[in-house]
Order: C-alpha cells, then structure tokens, then sequence
C-alpha cells in the first residue's frame, strides 16, 4: 500500500478520533448538567442513610464536578435569557489608576440559533473629581465591539464625563438650546447606555442575517468550493462575499449567485454594516436599497439603460416592506407577467 | 511615446490612463522585476483578456505595417498578428519554466514595445504589494467628523463614510488638481479586506508631459492610500525613500514635487473628497506606524481587536468563555478551541480543529525551569497576543517622561527634565516581549502595559507607566 494513502488514513483515523473525544466531552458535561443527576445529587447531598455510605463516597468524589457544571449552566442560562450579562475583571496592569473593572458581556443568537462570538465592554471607575461628591462615573476602558457600532458617540451621549463638560461648555449650551429634551441626560446612564449598544448591535446581526438569507434563497456558488461543470459557461465575475464566515481571513470568500428565475445576478451589502444593499439584473439594471433598523426596506432606487425603473422600486418596498419577503414579491410579479 | 497632434494647454484633468511610458526607460524593467514570473504572466493574461483588451492593445502586424522604416528584422520578438496570437504566446510561456527575464523582455520588447501605459504600471505595482504586504510602512489615520454634534435624527450606526468609489476619485482630483497633475488607480486587494488607491504626481500642468521618462517610474511619486473596509481609518504609505536628486534639480518646481510636500498636499485632500454637506472629516493620527498591513487591521480595523489588546485580548478572541449554549465549563476548554470555532459553534457540531491532546496553557514549554505561576502571570498580562494572535508591530518607539531613578519622587518642578527614548525594533516586538517574559528576563508582573500591546501603538509617551494622550481637538 502506498504510504500516502496509509497517511492520509492515519490522519482521518486521528480526525474522527478528536470527533469522537469532543463529542464525549461535550455529552459528558451534559449529561453533569442535566437536570435528573442535578436533583439526584441535591438529594445526595442531605447526610446519608448509614447503610450507604460506600454510594455515598462516590457522590462525594463526583460532586464538585456536578457543582461546577451546575454553576456554568445556570450561568449559560442567564446569558441565553438576559443576553447582557456582567462580571468583574481585576486589570492586570501595575500601574492601573482603578484595577477593578466591570465587565459587561453580551450575547447575541444569530440566524440557525448559532451564538456570535460574545461581545464585551469593560468599564472602569473614573477618579472622583475635586468637588468629591462621591458621584460613580464610569468610563469605557476596552470593548470588543466592532466599528460598525459607533460605541465612543454612544459613550459621549450616555455616558458623559462630569469633568468633560466643562471644557466643551459651549457645545453644551448651543446642544441644549437646539435639543432641550437632552438637558436631563447629561448625567450617566449605564444602562440605556448598555442596551442602545445590544440594539445596536442586533440590529446589525439582524441585517446581515438578513440578507445572508436573501442570498442562501437565490443560491451562492462559492468560487472553488461548488465550482461544478454547470458554471463552467458563466462569465459572470467572482465577487468577494463581504458577510462569508472567511471573508476577512483572505481571498477565499468569492461567490456569485446561482441563476435563478428572477434574473438577479448580484445582490449583497455595499459594506460590513450591511445598511445598503446592492442588487444588479441580467438585463443590466441596477439597483440598491436601505435596510432600516426595524428590517424594512426603507428605500430602493433602481436603474436601467432607459432610466428609473419606478414598478420594481415599488416592489420593493411595498408589500409589507419585509427584507426576508423581498424575493417573494419579486417573484410574486414576475409570475404574473 | 504616442503624443496627439493637438495644442497642449495646461488644464486640471487628471493624467490619463493610457498615457504611454517608452518601454526601452530602464526603470520599467526594475519596477517589473520586482514581480515573480507567475506574476508577471497572470497581468499579462489580465491585460489580454476580452475586457482589458481595448484599455491595454498588445503590439500587432497591422501596427508595424503603418510604420514607414524600422529596423524590423532585428528584433526577437516579431509581432503578432491577432491578439489571439500574443495569448497563446503567453500560454507558451506558462507551460515553460524557466526565468522571469523572458517575460519581462517580451512584454516590454514585444507585445508593448510601443509603450506601458501609467495603468499597466499602477497595475505591476499594486501586485507588488498584495504579493509583499509588509514592502511598505504603513501609517493609520483615523477619520473623524469634524461638528461635533451630529443631527438628532442621524442614526448612531452610521459612523463609518460611505465612498462611492468614482465620485470619491473626482472630489479628490478636484481636490488636488489645481496644484498638482496626479494619476489615480484603484484596486482591491485580493488577500486582504482593503481598497488600495494609487497616485501618481507629477507637477507639469500638461496632460502629456514633456518631461523624461524616468520622472513617470519614480517611485517616490507614488502615494498610496488604503482603505480598510467598514471602519473609520485609513493607511498612507509614507515615502520610503527621499526624492531622487535627479528629477529635484531637473525640475524648475521642486517645492511642489517634493515627496513630503507632495504626499502632504494629498493627505490634506483625502478628508475633504470624503466629506459631504453637513458631515465633514477631518484625518487624525493614531500613532501607529507598522510594515504589517494586517497588523494595521487588527489593530486599526473593522474587527474586534482595535480596543482590546495586550491583556485584553482574550476578550477580542473570545478565548476566555464559549457560546451559551455550550455544556462544557469554561476553565475545561483550551483557549484555542475557543477561538477556532466559536462563532459557528452549535451543540453537538463536529469539529476537526480541535487538536488531540491539546495543553491546557499554550505557552507552557517543556522548559522545567518555567514555573507555572510565571507562564500564568505572563499569560494574564498578555492574553492571546504574540502567541495565539498576532500584530506584528516592526518598530516600537517609547518616550519615558519619568526620571530615570524613580526611587523619590521629588514633586518641585525641576529646570532639566530628562527623558529617555526606547526604540525597538524587529519583526514582532509584542511577541518578542512576550518570550522575554516567558523566560523570566521581563518580571511579567512588574511590566508596564505599553510593553503587553494593550496600546496599540507603535509610538508613545509614557509617564508613570501609563500612556500619556495629548489631546488635540
């Protein structure tokens, strides 16, 4: 037998074996969880009938397991119900002004029921200003959030800094003129702070599952991966997939759509916020339109050779509005025709 | 070089792009061999294909018969009588091996001999470095808007300036036009998420300069600019190399075409062609400067890294806790599987990243003399960064405004503040700090945090340990 071949099997052996020990692992930690062994143990832990001791050892040895999977559940069930949840992080810096941070870590579901990778905001204390009333102020120390979200404009708006506004009193008094409703605000909310940045965030998952999804039902080729011999007569440039799981890792990510009926031959976000969404024809129109933050389509410009084409724009955006019922409507009219 | 019969005036358009350079100007064979011969080939193929064919002709029979005396028969490579012709002559090469001098001398002797257009040489350029993204420094620039109030009815997601790539291009060029006669080339990278923009300046008011050839293959004339994709920053290349003596005295202008004055001129323009009515930027430094474009990315990007560094890396990695719906306890799992598929993770889901008997702390060397509470130490001062994840910062310039003996703190201000100045340099400073931790020649504990990477920053002024901001508007 040829030694590559003998290689190659060693190392799928040695794949499906790493499987099989996550599989395990994963089954084990549930099965610590679950709820029958969580009150077994509970019942276990009352002191014990004399005659069992021997069976009681045993709980003992397992217990400490139990308990930490119990802990980690309950915490995993926290973050599943609240999404936003909070813990304190001591920075390990010898020269921090303030080493104890509050962190705040939320987690957002995606499309499938998928976990994005959590986002995280750490806070600190800011030095109590002369005057020493005592006031809590926190500050934005690190964050995970990416650029997408603004999170240093949502800090100057709910979290506004005592000893900062006195340099820019000016802004201040012109802001209250022009807004007066934002006078109350000018002390901090850590709260509406945290959730206008967990909407915001959402929100951009929910756009960009969006038209993951609009994608997905016109079918994406990936170039290299389903590059069957049916493409093999599309002329049709590669585009990169800016929302691909590999997109900012390198030049991977080039799909197209799949011919469908509907003759779109391109659609998908102009950039990472995926506020904007492109969508190009066979027949050479062009178009784009405005993903609002409730998920309606909010406005859509189309153009072709011979000008707007104002029935698809009206397709587009009427209806319900719905981004996920877009293709429906589309293919609703092209029926009829 | 072709040159219309038309009167020159000076005018503000920009050069245009099939503005030929005379292929025999020496440079041309250095600006194109710094390209491999895969290279060189797959921008012969571009150049060819259907679409590029009219914006690059090869040099055909039909041309040579319009010319009246040539010395035709002494040159190797015959032209071609169909376009087809020169691709299968570029295929030839393909399936050959051999050097990539050949390719050279029948691109710039055959096919082009009648010249490479500014295109073709923004092109071999722009390969260049998607194949060397480390062959220029790069500096981050953050955009900012300038009014710091933005219109109450103005979502808060729409931070980042939406481009539309050719209006951008002629707000620029209406930008710079007036003093200075510039070529534009954009391009997107292949490897990385990042739209570079090449320009090229010259200063004759011309649109066909007179001037020699040499001036349009200057390297030093070339500005580029990148733009990472949906985030607030942008990369300038800095000039590598000062003006080349040669074209300064030959030129009567030299102030305008000065390399830094120039680059100046372009880095001034760049946040005005970005702005629109009612929502101006403005470019701010960000005190990083590094050869790693994906250093530039991670730390200056679209991702999750800009603000966590250093300790707080484990946060941008998610390398410290799994999705929710995870069963495992956290402290079971090694940061690696965190990190490898945390983000499509789903129950049950087979994973072939996970290693077989992976170790519990990645750094953890077989070295008896490492303690484990040192690896632990140094693994919390750094977290992921130099070893799971990494921004190769190439030169790390730190200005210490405490004095050198720290010993009393005297609080009288003294006439004569001495400061000291660390340079360092390398090919990856913070994974390097990091190994001097790991054997014990950094106390882990007692490092300020500029030394982790927390900043970065490739330059700063640090005071009591901690990075000294000046702020400027």
């Amino acid at each position: 037998m040829d030694p590559d071949d003998l290689d190659s099997e060693i190392s799928a052996i040695r794949a499906e074996i790493r499987t099989l020990h996550h599989r395990r692992r994963v089954l084990a930690s549930s099965i610590l969880s679950s709820r029958p062994l969580q009150r077994l143990s509970k019942t276990h832990s009352l002191p014990p009938p004399p005659n069992q001791s021997h069976r009681q050892q045993e709980w003992t040895d397992i217990s400490p397991l139990i308990q930490s999977s119990a802990s980690h559940a309950q915490t995993n069930h926290h973050r599943i119900a609240f999404s936003t949840t909070t813990f304190p992080f001591t920075d390990p810096s010898p020269n921090a002004e303030s080493q104890n941070l509050l962190g705040i870590r939320i987690d957002i579901c995606g499309r499938e029921g998928r976990y994005t990778k959590p986002y995280y905001v750490l806070l600190r204390r800011v030095n109590q200003n002369k005057s020493g009333d005592g006031k809590k102020e926190v500050k934005v120390h690190r964050h995970t959030i990416p650029s997408v979200v603004d999170i240093g404009r949502l800090e100057r708006i709910y979290l506004p800094l005592e000893s900062t506004t006195q340099n820019t009193a000016e802004d201040v008094e012109a802001e209250e003129q022009l807004k007066p409703w934002k006078r109350k605000s000018r002390k901090q909310d850590l709260k509406t702070f945290v959730r206008e940045v967990r909407k915001q965030l959402v929100v951009w998952h929910l756009r960009c599952d969006a038209v993951r999804y609009l994608r997905e039902t016109l079918g994406v080729v990936t170039r290299g991966v389903d590059d069957d011999a049916m493409y093999e007569d599309d002329e049709r440039p590669w585009e990169r997939d800016i929302l691909g799981p590999s997109a900012n890792v390198d030049g991977a990510g080039e799909t197209r759509i799949a011919k469908n009926k509907l003759g779109i031959v391109s659609l998908g976000p102009t950039a990472l916020e995926a506020v904007y969404v492109r969508m190009e024809w066979e027949d050479g129109r062009v178009g784009r339109f405005k993903i609002s933050n409730t998920g309606v389509v909010e406005r859509a410009v189309v153009i072709g050779d011979a000008g707007r084409d104002k029935l698809t724009e009206g397709i587009i955006t009427g209806g319900d509005g719905r981004v996920e019922t877009l293709l429906e409507r589309l293919g609703h009219v092209a029926g009829d025709v | 070089m072709a040159r219309p019969k038309s009167i020159r005036a000076p005018t503000t358009a920009s050069l245009p792009s099939n503005l030929r350079i005379p292929s025999s100007t020496p440079s041309l064979v250095k600006s194109f061999g710094k390209l491999t011969r895969q290279a060189l080939l797959d921008l012969a193929f571009q150049w060819l294909d259907d679409r590029n064919i009219q914006a690059f002709p090869p040099y055909l029979q039909e041309n040579e018969d319009q010319k009246e005396e040539d010395d035709e028969g002494l040159s190797p490579y015959p032209a071609e009588r169909t376009v087809n012709d020169v691709r299968n002559a570029y295929q030839e090469l393909q399936l050959r091996k051999g050097g990539k001098r050949e390719v050279i001398d029948r691109i710039l002797e055959g096919d082009w001999r009648h010249g490479i257009t500014l295109r073709q040489l923004a092109m071999v350029d722009l390969r260049y470095i998607d194949d060397h993204s480390s062959s220029l420094r790069w500096t981050a620039l953050e955009l900012a808007r300038i009014s710091s109030q933005p219109p109450p009815d103005s979502d808060l997601s729409a931070c980042v300036p939406r481009v539309h790539a050719s209006t951008f291009l002629n707000s620029l060029q209406q930008q710079i036009a007036p003093l200075v006669k510039a070529h534009y080339y954009l391009s997107r990278s292949t490897s990385l998420p990042l739209t570079f923009l090449r320009i090229f300046v010259t200063n004759s008011p011309y649109q066909h300069p007179r001037q020699a050839a040499e001036i349009l293959t200057d390297s030093s004339r070339v500005i580029y600019v990148a733009f990472p994709d949906s985030c607030p920053y942008l990369y300038t290349s800095i000039a590598s190399s000062p003006g080349s003596k040669a074209s300064a005295s030959a030129t009567p202008h030299a102030v305008a075409t000065d390399p830094r004055s120039l680059q100046r001129l372009v880095r001034d323009a760049l946040p005005k062609a970005l702005s629109l009515p009612h929502q101006r930027y403005t470019l701010k430094a960000t005190s990083l400067t590094a050869k790693s474009l994906q250093a530039l990315l991670s730390l200056r990007g679209p991702g999750r890294s800009n603000q966590s560094n250093g300790a707080f890396s484990i946060f941008a990695d998610a390398a410290l806790e799994g999705s929710p719906l995870d069963p495992r306890p956290s402290n079971t799992v090694t940061p690696e599987e965190h990190m490898n598929h945390p983000s499509h993770h789903k129950e049950n889901q087979p994973t072939d990243s996970e290693p077989p008997k992976a170790p519990k702390r990645p750094l953890t060397t077989t070295d008896p003399h490492t303690s484990k509470k040192r690896s632990l130490t140094v693994q919390s001062r750094f977290g992921t960064s130099g070893s799971l994840s990494s921004a190769p910062l190439d030169r790390l310039d730190i200005r210490l405004l405490d004095p050198p003996h720290t010993t009393t703190s005297t609080p009288e201000p003294t006439t004569s503040k001495p400061t000291i100045s660390l340079t360092f340099t390398g090919t990856d400073i913070i994974s390097g700090f990091r190994k001097l931790a790991d054997l014990n020649i950094i106390d882990a504990k007692k490092m300020p945090s500029w030394m982790t990477g927390e900043e970065a920053v490739s330059v700063a002024v640090v005071r009591g340990g901690t990075r000294v901001v000046k702020d400027i508007g």
